[in-house]
């Protein structure tokens, strides 16, 4: 029996899927680390480099963002290399 | 005799062949949704933009833009103009109703947009990284554990985006949005998905209670994590 949490998994069409899962994979690895950039440079340059403490919040976002996202994106680039080694 | 075994060694490769196929795609397609809930983090980038009266207009139009472009998408898909195989990484249960990712989106705009950025932080950051991190715990651990272990770090994200308020207010803010989130992941419906809930639950009754002490004029909402230009 299918369990309903399982993926619909199409044989003869996963190749153009693939294709397409590469297609976003360096959209969801390098926009999270962007946008970590761009909040620490916001916070060095509006808050550090003037010595207000009210920009931390946007250091410590950067660093959740960041993190979270190395956390998720190293298993799912050793699945993709994982499977196109096959 | 030999030729007999072979062919069938033969059959029985190509069947291992296929299921381990299979199994990497599954594998694929598990890290590909849980890269895609930790991406969303991005759209917080919402709250660097100026809040200049065109940009704000600009910004929520786009907003508003992409989660359209996302339902009318899965409204074809659901009527199937287009085929559900296109479609990396979907569900059994999201073949005939909206997939989790149209919830996910309609709930980020519906925080950005009407939330104010001290209640819509903890809770887009809830859906983004507490989900996939609960997912995991439940997949090599148990439910019990996860649903812990959820709630610790949706708790994390209510401590870091409250922190200058007083430690009374702070502990049941964590407390309630926290429980919040977690039965908004753990409680399964059938037409909601659970990342719609993970987000609205908490923000609602984070939003109530400030609200509440509001009308007795106490003001709880702390400063704005990320100031605007």
């Amino acid at each position: 029996m299918k369990k309903e949490t399982e993926y619909i998994k199409k044989e003869e069409n996963h190749e153009k899927l693939l294709r397409a899962e590469l297609l976003f994979a360096p959209l969801l690895i390098i926009c999270p680390v962007l946008v970590s950039v761009f909040l620490i440079n916001d916070w060095y340059i509006r808050g550090f480099s003037t010595g207000i403490s009210t920009y931390d919040g946007e250091l410590l976002l950067a660093a959740i963002i960041l993190s979270g996202n190395i956390l998720f994106d190293i298993p799912f680039i050793k699945s993709l290399k994982t499977h196109h080694k096959k | 005799m030999n030729k007999l075994t072979a062919a069938k060694q033969k059959i029985v490769n190509q069947q291992v062949e296929i299921k381990n196929k299979i199994n990497s795609i599954e594998l694929e397609a598990h890290w590909f949704r849980r890269v895609f809930h930790t991406f969303a983090s991005c759209f917080l980038v919402y709250y660097l933009l100026p809040d200049d009266p065109w940009i704000t207009t600009l910004k929520i139009l786009i907003a508003v833009g992409i989660v359209v472009f996302v339902i009318i998408l899965e409204y074809l898909r659901i009527k199937e103009i287009i085929c559900n195989s296109n479609f990396f990484g979907l569900r059994r249960y999201e073949e005939k109703r909206p997939a989790s990712y149209v919830y996910f989106g309609l709930a980020l705009l519906i925080l950005l947009v009407f939330f104010p950025q001290q209640i819509a932080i903890p809770c887009i950051l809830c859906a983004c990284f507490s989900d996939p991190i609960m997912g995991e715990i439940r997949h090599r651990f148990g439910k019990k554990e996860a649903y812990i272990g959820g709630f610790l770090i949706c708790m994390f994200f209510f401590l870091i985006t409250w922190n200058t308020v007083n430690v009374s207010i702070l502990i049941l803010i964590s407390i309630l949005g926290a429980s919040a989130a977690v039965i908004g992941e753990a409680k399964k419906f059938w037409l909601i998905d659970d990342d719609f809930m993970i987000q609205i639950l908490p923000a609602v009754i984070i939003f109530s209670v400030w609200q509440i002490l509001l009308f007795g004029g106490i003001d709880i909402l702390p400063a704005e994590l990320i100031p605007p230009f």
